[in-house]
């Protein structure tokens, strides 16, 4: 009962703490037009909107909540698979919102100070992040679909409102591109879970995973479902509009979209998908090969970016490419399914807090605390070396999937694997060289919220297999005559990055069609091939409009004809007038006749 | 015949207002209100005394003949009572709507009366227990509704209300020729005796084929289904209530409701399965969905695009009832509420934003959402209800019409929910991001076209108070749906009376 309640606050809490502020506005009516102070929004109450989800993963065994009246029948629950997901993405929304703080302080500072139009845009930012956050709890813990599917689409366009924060045109156009794919993405979902729900008549995500495993159409569900969900988690094609939206947004909602958010994707496969099951072997092979393209070509479209968060959004992209390879391994050796799941959960979970700690790393290199430099850029390179695959989580993550597909025989998806590891350490090199060019002057305090949040995302992000509760399963760390087969992707990785960097510095020119490669890539392709269509369609709209426009006229025209007919009748009027005595003495001469013969 | 006082009672408080509000001097300003809001909230109460006594299993009847075979018939079922009920809220809040809306206007005394006429003309139809009843308050509310298209006017008014008289008399007549057909055949049509023409046997099927269509054609006019909407969007001329009212409820509400009395009552859905008239409806239907979203995407103006997108979100109440199977009659008979409350929100808050700001384009509306923070909440509601998205009350809708798509074995359906989605999303999501994410002259860049200041928050109390009332009501149909007495407690109770023989 408690940890109903519990489960209950989790979602209710963050909500509470968003509606306070327009209901401080709404009980002090027309404060907004009057100058003076304003209350402080980011204070330490916002702060602790994702509390009772930290406290929740805390409670031992399963916890359930049902209600009936809830949508069409609520059904929430914290069990051994959610409760990984729910750890650290309660964990990392903390320190973002924790970071936050001192982020926007000089926006806060203004704010308070009655800066109308600062005022505005942080309260939206405070209303906002607690949504978002009530979304994505709400997806990890709904068992039921349509809470599933309302956590989903509440967090994604809430979510719209973090990206273009800074008002400026980079971010509206990265809002654009966010709102666009995401609502295509909810619009395959929907499909997707119509057509799933439908036919196998379930509610549950359970029950659906299971349907699904014997539905007729089964595979097409899964591939529909599987492309809504690629959309959030960056499957190659979809995933333009990531490079575009993650740098634009304020460094810590860049962090949850990148750490925890794109996360929602893979939950979305983990939930809908009936991994484990047979039948989809074929759109495993195709996952396979399209994760494996994405993990590759985003490394490689990613090192030509200039701005540091472009370069992290594109290594987002990357990774979830490494992961979704390994979902399709899943799909296509259902038996390998279990284990891998493990590792996919470990992969996810340190992914998102080490690009979180990398996000944030981005602010504190341009808003460098008061530390040694050496100990500063050791601290910002630790979790890019853990990403690479050289040590700490990094390291456990790896040798939890390659062993687990050495033994089932996937050594060439392996070797692929370690060259997109590669990849990511030519992406880390570049995320750390511009950040370094770009660095900032010495400005804020050790003990302020932006260095404890980001050194305590380092910490639990390096540490992550040390806590990481994966239902009994601990992942191991590799014997040490397995480290040279796992450390040559990273080392050569380096290598190449010093090659390069020495080049350039030599040469000492930049390199000219880097330039020309914007972010988002596909995305403006993409746009050229819609503005075609739309000014088609816009033709045919006309083309449409023209002939409807010529019937109304023809049907008027028949109108008018026909009440000039009616109107005409008068004519007819008077020769009935006329006529009437001839009339009448005719039929008085036919009733003579008539007598007269009968 | 226990207590058939309740169902006459229901329309007498609106139709029985009618003539004192005639006889009232147009500055009686306080007795018109306070009568008009007393009768609203009196049959808010009687509506849900009916629902409670249906749930009890009370029957409520009134009939007398007036020429032999030809009776008058009251009859409270479910279905009636869900759009009785409909009906009756939605009064209530728009009466207060109009009554700030139209404060210092002239004519005011004229609208009222034609405004309570026209309500009452729903409550009779929703109660009408014979195909006649049905069709004597059908074309009342043709007539009753033209004075209030024509209330501004202005030549563009009346052109719209000759437009609206052309189409929607020619649609009655077409309607009087079915029913006519139809009474020969058979004699007087009670509704929900559907083995009266089942019993006819294959012989008259291809006549009742025919008839089927040519009323289908009747009150399809006043569904606005393609292509016999061409008066809906000129309607828009009129004042914001009675948009609102006639999006909602009244006019294109009482052809969406007549098509479900075909099919469910007259007909009966099995024999419309057999005829094939199932397949027909469902292709009338998603033409409709998607030229209405279509063309409201082209439309620069507020309620002109809220207009198409009626259009288009009445035809999935249409859709529900083509898919066969108690989820689609669910879904249909759920956006058949649904759909009244989203839609209404959206035109009482587009009236808001003409009252107060001027605004009438939508390349207006940018910041608006900053001087206007109630109203644009209760649009937003409105908005994403419309598109489907939860937890407003059309994902519910959308959620039991992709149920029943699959049920029915039309799994294309699908297809045609998510492209509307879409297109509703595009449409939609614009005008919010103007709203709330560009800057307007609320930050200092232009200027609204004719800014008033009419009350002592955003606007009058008078104008919010509906809007947010409605929205509320729309998000907790979707929020709280599996609440007794929700719209989908009270859809399902419906269907579970339609497929139980």
């Amino acid at each position: 009962m408690m940890a109903s309640l519990l489960l209950g606050l989790t979602l209710l809490w963050p909500l509470l703490l968003m509606l306070r502020n327009p209901l401080w506005l709404v009980m002090e009516h027309g404060a907004l037009q009057r100058p003076g102070p304003r209350p402080m929004l980011l204070d330490a109450w916002w702060v602790t909107a994702p509390v009772p989800a930290l406290l929740l993963t805390l409670w031992p065994g399963e916890v359930q909540l049902q209600m009936q009246g809830w949508l069409l029948g609520a059904q929430w629950q914290l069990d051994d698979t959610r409760r990984p997901w729910l750890l650290f993405s309660a964990m990392l929304w903390a320190l973002a919102g924790l970071y936050a703080r001192g982020y926007l302080v000089t926006e806060q500072q203004a704010a308070e100070s009655g800066d109308g139009d600062a005022f505005r845009r942080l309260l939206g930012f405070a209303m906002l992040w607690p949504l978002t956050l009530v979304g994505n709890l709400l997806l990890i813990l709904a068992e039921d679909i349509p809470s599933f599917y309302l956590g989903f689409a509440l967090m994604t366009f809430a979510a719209y409102g973090l990206v273009v924060h800074a008002g400026n045109r980079d971010a509206h156009l990265g809002g654009r591109a966010y709102l666009i794919m995401a609502v295509l993405g909810e619009g395959m979902i929907l499909g997707g879970l119509l057509w799933a729900a439908g036919t196998v008549q379930v509610l549950t995500l359970t029950e659906l995973r299971a349907g699904l495993a014997t539905a007729e159409q089964g595979a097409w569900m899964a591939t529909l479902l599987w492309l809504g969900f690629g959309v959030k988690a960056g499957v190659i094609g979809l995933h333009v509009w990531l490079p575009l939206a993650h740098p634009v947004a304020p460094t810590p909602a860049s962090a949850v979209l990148s750490g925890v958010m794109i996360k929602a994707g893979l939950i979305g496969w983990l939930n809908t998908l009936p991994l484990g099951a047979d039948g989809l072997e074929t759109l495993g092979a195709v996952v396979i090969v399209l994760g494996l393209a994405a993990a590759l070509g985003a490394a490689g479209y990613g090192v030509s970016q200039r701005h540091p968060k472009a370069v992290l959004a594109y290594s987002s992209v990357s990774q979830m490419g490494m992961i979704t390879a390994l979902v399709g391994a899943g799909m296509a050796a259902p038996v390998l399914w279990p284990a891998l799941l493990v590792a996919v959960t470990l992969f996810a979970v340190h992914h998102g807090l080490t690009k979180g700690a990398l996000f944030l790393g981005v602010g504190i290199s341009e808003h460098p605390p008061r530390l040694p430099a050496w100990l500063l850029w050791v601290l910002l390179a630790l979790p890019a070396l853990s990403l690479a695959g050289v040590m700490t989580s990094g390291l456990a993550t790896k040798w939890a999937f390659k062993e687990l597909l050495y033994e089932g025989g996937y050594a060439t998806l392996v070797a692929w694997l370690s060259v997109a590891a590669v990849g990511t350490t030519l992406l880390m090199f570049r995320a750390l060289w511009r950040q370094w060019q770009e660095r900032g002057v010495y400005s804020i305090p050790i003990a302020s919220s932006m260095p404890l949040a980001w050194l305590a995302c380092v910490v639990a992000a390096v540490s992550v297999p040390l806590w990481i509760p994966l239902a009994g399963e601990h992942p191991n760390w590799p014997p040490l005559d397995e480290w040279p087969g796992l450390l040559w992707p990273a080392s050569l990785g380096l290598v190449l990055a010093g090659l390069v960097a020495l080049v350039t510095l030599r040469a000492n020119r930049s390199w000219q069609f880097a330039k020309r490669l914007m972010p988002g890539d596909l995305w403006w392709g993409y746009l050229r091939l819609v503005r075609q269509a739309l000014a088609w369609l816009h033709g045919l709209g006309l083309a449409l409009e023209q002939r409807g426009s010529r019937w109304r006229s023809r049907l008027l025209e028949w109108e008018s004809r026909a009440t000039a007919l009616a109107s005409g009748l008068t004519r007819f009027e008077r020769t009935f007038r006329r006529l009437a005595v001839p009339l009448m003495v005719g039929v008085a001469v036919l009733l003579l006749m008539g007598f007269w013969l009968g | 015949m226990s207590q058939a006082w309740l169902p006459l009672a229901t329309l007498a408080t609106s139709l029985l207002v009618v003539p004192v509000i005639f006889s009232l001097p147009e500055g009686a300003w306080r007795v018109r209100t306070a009568l008009n809001l007393g009768a609203a909230l009196l049959k808010v109460l009687l509506v849900a005394m009916m629902v409670w006594g249906l749930y009890q299993g009370q029957s409520y009847q009134f009939s007398f003949t007036i020429v032999r075979g030809v009776n008058f018939l009251f009859q409270v079922d479910a279905l009636g009572l869900m759009f009785a009920g409909l009906s009756s809220l939605l009064w209530l809040a728009t009466t207060v709507y109009a009554i700030g809306y139209l404060e210092d206007s002239p004519n005011r005394k004229r609208f009222f009366g034609f405004f309570s006429l026209c309500v009452a003309s729903t409550v009779g139809i929703a109660l009408a227990g014979n195909l006649f009843t049905f069709l004597l308050f059908y074309e009342l509310l043709t007539l009753s509704t033209y004075p209030l298209v024509v209330h501004r006017g202005h030549a563009k008014a009346l052109d719209a209300g000759t437009t609206y008289l052309r189409y929607t008399l020619t649609g009655g007549l077409v309607l009087l020729f079915g029913v006519v057909a139809l009474h020969v055949m058979v004699g007087d049509v009670t509704f929900g005796e559907r083995e009266m023409l089942a019993d006819l046997g294959p012989d008259a099927h291809g006549l009742l084929t025919v008839l089927f269509l040519i009323m289908l054609l009747g009150l399809g006019v006043k569904a606005a289904l393609v292509p016999l909407h061409g008066w809906l969007p000129r309607a828009m001329v009129a004042p914001a209530p009675v948009s609102a009212l006639l999006h909602a409820v009244a006019v294109v509400k009482a052809g969406a409701f007549g098509i479900v009395r075909l099919v469910y009552d007259v007909y009966g859905i099995g024999l419309t399965y057999q005829l094939g008239l199932l397949t027909l409806l469902a292709v009338i239907a998603t033409v409709t969905i998607l030229y209405g979203s279509v063309r409201a995407l082209a439309q620069q103006e507020l309620k002109p695009r809220l207009a198409f997108s009626t259009i288009s979100q009445v035809s999935y109440i249409v859709l529900g009832i083509s898919l066969f199977g108690p989820f689609g009659t669910v879904a249909g008979l759920v956006h058949l509420m649904h759909q009244g409350l989203m839609k209404v929100t959206l035109f009482y808050c587009a009236g808001n934003y003409a009252e107060e700001l001027g605004i009438h384009r939508i390349d207006e509306l940018n910041g608006a959402g900053r001087r206007m923070p109630l109203t644009s909440i209760a649009f937003t509601v409105g908005a994403l209800g419309m598109i489907g998205l939860p937890p407003v009350a059309g994902f519910i809708s959308k959620w039991y019409l992709g149920m029943g798509a699959v049920q029915a074995n039309m799994q294309w359906a699908i297809v045609v929910l998510v492209a509307s989605s879409l297109l509703n999303a595009a449409y939609f999501l614009p005008v919010l991001y103007r709203l709330w994410f560009l800057r307007g002259p609320s930050h200092g860049v232009g200027e609204w076209p004719d800014e008033r200041h009419l009350g002592r928050l955003e606007t009058s109390g008078w104008l919010i108070w509906p809007a947010m009332a409605t929205a509320l009501f729309s998000l907790m149909a979707g929020l709280l749906a599996g609440v007794p007495f929700s719209p989908l407690d009270l859809a399902t109770f419906v269907t579970a009376e339609e497929y139980t023989p």
